[in-house]
């Protein structure tokens, strides 16, 4: 077993070096899609963050009557906190919705024009932030149904918007990534038949001499692990060496939030190690398969 | 030459010689080594290569295979060493069925077997003694055991000189040999040579042939296929005639074409 290992990897090593123009053809390929899929990845992954960020924006909104005692607004607050489609739930005081009014009206570079008012027109509220904002209509009701609330901003338009586009960009970049993930798998695995194709004589050889099949297809097995592997290194490298610099990049230019690959280094490093050895691994199984006993 | 290294070897050097002492087997009670009962063989896209071929090979038989190209030659060794399945009828080679012999016994047989081809099979990157070797390097032999073996088949054909020459180096003649030292490393039962001569000039040819013939001495069943007429003509050995797929003519000491 141990003697069989050594020849196999020892074997892999030399196929590896001894049609080095092939292999790194090969090591190329799987470099490049391996990228093409990280990048995708790392894409989607803002992109899903972006989604989340959107979708947190939406918020139920309760005016709440001058009349309402503390008592009974302190009592309406547990009751939606306690309520299993919301997230938190904030209360903003009439000296607040002041101060954030004034503060938005400052930052547009508009007049403040409450300096012309003697009291404070505004109503304190209570702001609720949602799980999911498809679930807007229950929390709705039950502020509604509350003699302590005077009105509840209507946000149905908007969450339908909202709702919309953030789902169809979700399947996109599902359906994107998955279209990316078939084209990778594809040109993987050909690459890796080409390679073995490359030696179909040393098989033949093989086989006539009576080799068992897995002294045929473990040596290749280990050269596709090899490749993947030195593809995924590569891929790694690459992201880690450009991730920096093409995050201030990004946010200096688009002033988006920058794609933090920090955050989800673990995933990539994963998705392109798995991805990597995988593909290396069961495109030369699938090739050398031709090759073996009928 | 060549020749001369084959009788100058000692007669324990390979265990094959064993089986040409006397007394291993006796002429009276030869084992048959091959056996084709009513084989035929039908390809998927209908042709049909080999129809009702029966076919009994003894142990330490030379036998020539002749017949026109697609007389079906090549599908009978295909069959021989089980890189293809007959259609029907049964293939038995030395007390094996192979139609129901396990896949992962299908190795073990081909061990039992040498091939030798026309265009060699050799691997350009490998030296001499590295091609050889490598027969018994993907079959799982020890290391200590195969240094040994390959000097002695090296020994065998003559080729101890030229061990460390690629392939490209050697003349085509060196070439074959390499191929038959290789067919011969695992001490084979059975070598099979399909058209070996097929690219090599008549002189050479004549010491590839020689070549076979000392093995065959050595006790060693050879099945060879080839058009060349003098040589079958020449030898007078058993000569086995095979047009569209079936056997026309089996006989001993024929000539390569019928006679009369």
């Amino acid at each position: 077993m141990i003697g069989f290992l050594a020849f196999s990897l020892s074997r892999a090593w030399q196929g590896f070096w001894r049609n080095v123009a092939m292999s790194l053809a090969a090591t190329a390929t799987m470099t490049l899609m391996l990228l093409l899929l990280a990048g995708f990845f790392i894409v989607q992954n803002g992109l899903l963050a972006a989604l989340t960020f959107v979708e947190q924006k939406v918020e139920v909104e309760a005016d709440l009557r001058p009349t309402a005692l503390d008592a009974d607004v302190d009592a309406l607050e547990l009751r939606i906190e306690a309520l299993p489609e919301v997230l938190e739930v904030d209360y903003v005081s009439k000296e607040e919705a002041l101060r954030r009014f004034r503060e938005a009206r400052a930052a547009q570079g508009e007049e403040d024009l409450t300096r012309y008012l003697d009291s404070n027109p505004l109503h304190a509220s209570l702001q609720v932030k949602l799980r999911d904002p498809a679930d807007f209509g229950t929390v709705m009701d039950a502020l509604r149904a509350d003699p302590a609330v005077e009105r509840v901003k209507n946000i149905t338009d908007l969450v339908g918007r909202v709702v919309t586009v953030t789902d169809f960009l979700r399947t996109a970049g599902l359906a994107i990534l998955a279209v990316i993930g078939a084209i990778v798998l594809f040109i993987i695995i050909n690459t890796i038949r080409l390679a073995v194709v490359g030696r179909a004589e040393e098989i033949e050889v093989m086989r006539l001499v009576g080799a068992s099949d897995a002294f045929i297809r473990w040596p290749f097995v280990f050269e596709g692990a090899l490749v993947g592997l030195l593809g995924a290194t590569l891929t790694l490298a690459t992201i880690a060496a450009v991730a920096d610099p093409l995050g201030a990049f990004m946010y200096d230019f688009f002033r988006v939030l920058p794609i933090r690959v920090g955050a989800i280094a673990r995933d990539v490093s994963l998705l392109v190690l798995g991805a990597g050895l995988g593909l290396g691994v069961v495109g030369a199984w699938i090739s050398v398969r031709t090759y073996l006993i009928r | 030459m060549t020749l001369e290294a084959v009788t100058d070897r000692p007669a324990d050097a390979l265990p094959v010689a064993r089986l040409g002492e006397p007394g291993s087997w006796g002429a009276t009670e030869r084992r048959d080594l091959l056996v084709l009962n009513d084989v035929t063989k039908r390809y998927p896209n209908g042709r049909e290569a080999l129809r009702d071929v029966d076919l009994v090979v003894p142990e330490g038989d030379f036998v020539f295979l002749v017949g026109p190209s697609g007389a079906g030659k090549s599908t009978l060794m295909k069959l021989i060493i089980r890189d293809e399945l007959a259609t029907s009828g049964e293939v038995i080679l030395d007390g094996e069925n192979l139609a129901r012999l396990p896949r992962r016994k299908v190795p073990h047989v081909r061990r039992k077997i040498g091939t030798v081809f026309q265009d060699f099979k050799l691997l350009p990157t490998k030296t001499v003694r590295e091609n050889v070797a490598f027969a018994l390097e993907v079959t799982g032999t020890p290391r200590g055991r195969i240094g040994p073996a390959v000097e002695r088949a090296l020994r065998h054909v003559g080729l101890t000189g030229q061990a460390a020459q690629f392939p490209r180096q050697l003349s085509g003649g060196e070439q074959q040999r390499t191929a038959i030292a290789r067919a011969l490393v695992h001490d084979p039962r059975l070598v099979i040579a399909d058209e070996p001569t097929g690219n090599l000039d008549p002189l050479i040819s004549w010491e590839i042939i020689q070549l076979l013939l000392r093995i065959n001495e050595l006790g060693v069943t050879v099945l060879m296929a080839t058009h060349d007429a003098d040589v079958v003509t020449a030898l007078r050995k058993r000569v086995v005639a095979l047009e569209e797929g079936r056997i026309i003519r089996d006989e001993i000491g024929g000539g390569y074409h019928r006679r009369g």
